[in-house]
């Protein structure tokens, strides 16, 4: 065993856990909530990996727990591999309504499970979610590869989605990361991910990390990684799919927890992001799986509806948020059409832009804030469906690269009112 | 604004005096310059509909209720000029403007009358009411019985006497008279072709005079009202307002919708004493049993809602020791009664009580109907009952802490009334100014009211039903509307109120309270237990999808 991981100090109850397990080379951490129902696909999926990517190499088990009532753990044991179990403390709250990534403390485990990687002397760690049951051996490969054999600090994950999918983080996180931080993320809040041993020691020295609860240690990550010049790459996975007795349904709150999070991000972190200007592509791992192409339910009616009705009951709150000229626009946006609804990509830079500005001020109570954000989502993917339904998958990607750019190209406008 | 023909439905009215608003030429009376300086403030407030009280040419010896030209605008207010860039830039604020109109009366300084009292041979000799003697219709009460002793005036240049229910300076018009009939109806179509909105018709019960009746409500008059409609409706499309002020018990008042060819909104001038009267008791019955008397009126119709108004808070809907109590409870100076009323703005009435002014615009924003806010009651202003009449809450706007309260820049002698000046009410501590800055102001509290009404169709269309809890300080209604149900829940007394409500037909539903936007615990067979904070109110969304709406197709994956 290595060294105690610097700056963070494992909890009492893990140190016996640690008892008898050697050494290890690779570290899987599955981070779990009540996923009896998925951990043993996820389980054999990362015994199959490691036996036929990485043969010989000695690897450990990770498992962060965050209370599961329904035998997740012992289930994940059943795997046969070497195990640590972690159970790490929750806020009730997030026990009660998990947050979209379905993981009560995710930021929690997540240290947990660096710090616990480190002590075994991991050079790599592989993430992988505990509700995904469409993980195939190759994911593994994947994401550990480039850490353990090119260089790679951080993999991300790209997985192949329909088009309409991930509208909150086409149209708000990969943007606004992409801004910010000046890399081409597609997907910056995708669950799993591989980090290397220099970005685990580093992340685990940093005495900055997120406040538990918060949803921002996934993007703080990223931001450091990037700010300090580790090598972040994309591995391509496949479809994901999900199984989840305990994630929210509620887009509101979803949007409250993704952008919240973000925003925090941003506000708590801004030597991340405020010098950086432009933006690449990161080197990616594996090819790209072809998009889903089956026809989806989408009500666009209904989304426009939900835009008209903050244009109708929202003006008081986002008055104190919007520049005066951007709720004028706005405001001005035709929404009488659901068919020929627009939201100009530019506009919509400076919506988000004011609302990042409005939340860093505190301008009014944030979640109240987040919420009213709502139905400008809303519109916006309105406008993204009815721009690119009757054309191909690649125009839905050109649409959503110049969202990108559009928010790169105004960047100067939130750094120039951000204090 | 909507384009809806019944907009009226969903409206918040407000209601406001020219001269009171806004100075906009510094000779201390308020005008339409200055009215059009305000409206954005009116815009920010979330109100839908202005209502502007008579801005007509007149002596003023009653408030402008006393017409000396339809025609004209009163010089002091402005031109006709300035009464067009107001109507046209409200529009543009998608603000809607109704105006005052005296139909019953004229001053007796209008040109008609004059001639009408000069020469029994002139075209204008039955424009009025005239008599040779005084003992006709004497079963018809007199109203200012403060001020008059009789509704009929001897006229020595006419050497007859003139008919007058209000003041004896106010001759009431002939509505016999087929002239007259038309010549109201140019003066409405004058207004209305520069783009008005409508019309909130003074004192209309007293139009038509028969012997042996009370001379108020007669079928008569109603006949003339549905003329007027039906002309106006023809003419300009029927989105044009008639709103009614028959100050009457609700069956009375009834008849003034018709069959929706009369007025499409009347004032519910008995609800209002009883939810004071409600408050005060600490108890519900004066309101529901109000609802159990009053009748329901036809689709196209609809209900306007006050709390106070630029008259006295008038009692002459209550019983004999209904007002007795009332007096007894809000009127104690005997300088605060007027007529049959109590001369006071709503702050005043309620010892400046931030809770229990709260929870009555909670209830006159939730009650079936539109509700109508009195001008500077949002910002709880105060009034000056010793500045005679009704003038005490007619006083000037309070819009900042600067001289005159921000309504004018004349010299303070010369205002039309004084500002407010107390400590407790007066301008430097209660304005606008101060207020909008303060999230937790009673005017952002208003603001923030009249949006979460906004949500919602329910409010100004749905039907109401009363709940029955077995305490009697909790007022408990669900207003109903297609699929939309909205419960108000309302604690009448001081002190903090369980109540048990039998809400077993929503079973399964999570209340959301919208003014918090909190999804409560959902709601068992078993009565349902509230407590409420004193003269606390929720309004709870009963969402039949459980909270859950219906999904946009992206949810599932939106991250």
């Amino acid at each position: 065993m290595t060294d105690r991981a610097p700056g963070f100090a494992l909890p009492p109850d893990v140190e016996p856990e640690l008892e008898g397990v050697a050494p290890c080379e690779i570290a899987i951490g599955v981070l779990t909530y009540n996923n009896a129902e998925t951990v043993p696909a996820v389980a054999k999926v990362v015994r199959a990996g490691l036996e036929r990517h990485f043969a010989g190499a000695r690897a450990v088990l990770i498992n962060a727990d965050a209370g599961s009532t329904d035998g997740t753990p012992d289930l994940l044991a059943a795997a046969g591999l070497p195990l640590v179990r972690a159970r790490h403390a929750t806020p009730l709250a997030q026990r009660v309504a998990v947050p979209f990534h379905g993981v009560p403390a995710r930021g929690a485990a997540l240290r947990l499970t660096f710090a616990v990687a480190r002590r075994l002397g991991a050079r790599g760690l592989g993430l992988l979610e505990a509700d995904v049951t469409s993980a195939a051996d190759e994911w593994l490969e994947r994401l550990l590869r480039p850490v353990l054999e090119q260089k790679a600090d951080l993999v991300v994950p790209v997985y192949a989605r329909h088009r309409y999918d991930g509208t909150i983080t086409n149209l708000v996180l990969a943007p606004l990361v992409r801004a910010l931080f000046g890399r081409r993320l597609h997907q910056p809040l995708a669950g799993a991910r591989a980090l290397s041993a220099g970005l685990l020691d580093r992340l685990l020295a940093d005495p900055r990390w997120p406040a538990p609860g918060t949803n921002q240690t996934d993007l703080w990550v990223e931001g450091t990684a990037i700010a300090e010049g580790f090598a972040v790459w994309e591995a391509w996975l496949g479809h994901r799919r999900a199984t989840s007795r305990t994630l929210t349904p509620d887009l509101p709150t979803m949007v409250v927890q993704a952008v919240g999070g973000l925003f925090a991000v941003m506000g708590g972190y801004d030597d991340l992001w405020l010098d950086i200007r432009g933006s690449e592509p990161v080197p990616t791992a594996g090819a790209p799986a072809p998009s889903s192409v089956e026809p989806v339910a989408l009500d666009v009616d209904r989304m426009v509806g939900a835009f008209r009705r903050g244009l109708r009951d929202l003006g008081t709150i986002w008055e104190h948020i919007l520049a005066p000229e951007t709720l004028g626009d706005v405001l001005s946006l035709d929404a009488g059409s659901a068919a020929r609804f627009r939201f100009p990509d530019e506009l919509w830079a400076r919506v988000v832009y004011d609302f990042a500005l409005g939340h860093h001020y505190n301008v009014v109570y944030r979640e109240h804030l987040l919420r009213s954000f709502v139905p400008l989502y809303l519109g916006r993917t309105a406008a993204f469906v009815v721009a690119t339904r009757d054309r191909d998958v690649g125009a839905a990607e050109t649409h959503l690269d110049g969202v990108g750019e559009a928010f790169e190209r105004h960047k100067r406008y939130l750094v120039e009112r951000w204090r | 604004m909507t384009a809806a023909r019944d907009w009226y439905k969903d409206a918040v009215f407000y209601e406001v005096h020219v001269k009171a608003f806004m100075d906009g030429n510094g000779d201390g009376v308020g005008d339409f310059a200055g009215l059009t300086e305000r409206l954005d403030y009116l815009a920010e407030l979330g109100v839908d509909c202005l209502w502007i009280l008579p801005m007509y040419a007149s002596p003023l010896r009653d408030d402008g209720y006393d017409i000396a030209d339809f025609f004209a605008v009163h010089p002091a207010y402005g031109t006709l000029e300035d009464f067009q860039k107001f109507l046209d830039a409200a529009h543009a604020r998608g603000l809607r403007v109704i105006a005052d109109l005296v139909m019953n009366h004229t001053s007796d300084a209008h040109p008609w009358f004059q001639a009408s009292r000069a020469d029994p041979a002139s075209p204008y000799a039955d424009y009025y009411v005239w008599d040779a003697t005084d003992r006709r219709y004497t079963d018809a009460r007199v109203i200012f019985v403060d001020a008059e002793k009789s509704n009929w005036t001897w006229d020595p240049q006419r050497k007859a006497y003139y008919w007058h229910r209000f003041f004896s300076h106010q001759p009431d018009l002939n509505y016999d008279n087929p002239t007259v009939r038309r010549a109201m109806l140019d003066v409405m179509r004058f207004w209305l072709d520069r783009g008005l909105d409508g019309f909130r018709c003074d004192a209309v019960p007293y139009l038509v005079e028969r012997d042996g009746t009370s001379c108020e409500n007669l079928p008569e008059t109603h006949a003339v009202l549905k003329e007027l409609r039906a002309v106006i409706d023809h003419e300009y499309g029927g989105d044009r307002l008639l709103l009614a002020e028959a100050n009457q018990w609700p069956e009375d008042v009834r008849p003034y919708f018709g069959d929706g060819d009369e007025f499409h909104m009347a004032f519910n001038f008995p609800l209002m004493p009883r939810l004071y009267m409600a408050l005060r008791l600490e108890e519900r019955r004066p309101i529901v049993d109000i609802y159990t008397h009053t009748p329901p009126i036809p689709p196209g119709c609809q209900w306007g809602l006050f709390l106070r108004n630029h008259d006295e808070l008038t009692l002459e809907m209550v019983t004999n020791e209904e007002r007795a109590f009332m007096y007894y409870a809000y009127a104690q100076d005997p300088e605060m009664k007027l007529n049959l009323g109590i001369r006071r703005r709503l702050a005043p009435l309620v010892d400046n009580d931030r809770r229990r002014i709260e929870l009555l615009n909670c209830l006159l924003l939730t009650l079936p109907g539109s509700p109508i806010i009195y001008y500077g009651d949002e910002i709880g202003m105060g009034d000056n009952v010793y500045l005679g009449d009704r003038n005490g809450v007619r006083t000037p706007m309070q819009w900042s802490s600067d001289r005159n309260g921000g309504f004018s820049t004349a010299a303070e002698g010369t205002l039309y009334l004084p500002v407010i000046a107390d400590p407790v009410y007066g301008y430097q501590a209660v304005n606008v100014a101060a207020q909008a800055r303060q999230p937790a102001s009673l005017l952002s509290t208003m603001r923030r009211l009249i949006a979460a009404r906004r949500t919602s169709p329910v409010f100004g269309r749905g039907t109401i039903a009363f709940l029955r809890p077995r305490n009697q300080k909790v007022l408990a209604y669900l207003r109903r509307h297609g699929r939309e149900t909205v419960l108000i829940v309302a604690n009448l007394s001081g002190a903090p109120q369980p109540a048990e409500l039998d809400l077993a037909e929503f079973a399964g539903v999570r209340p959301i309270e919208i003014l918090g936007d909190t999804v409560f615990p959902p709601i068992q067979a078993a009565p349902y237990v509230v407590s409420v904070g004193p003269h606390g109110f929720y309004w709870f969304r009963l969402d039949r999808s459980d909270g859950a709406e219906e999904p946009y197709g992206i949810e599932s994956t939106a991250i």
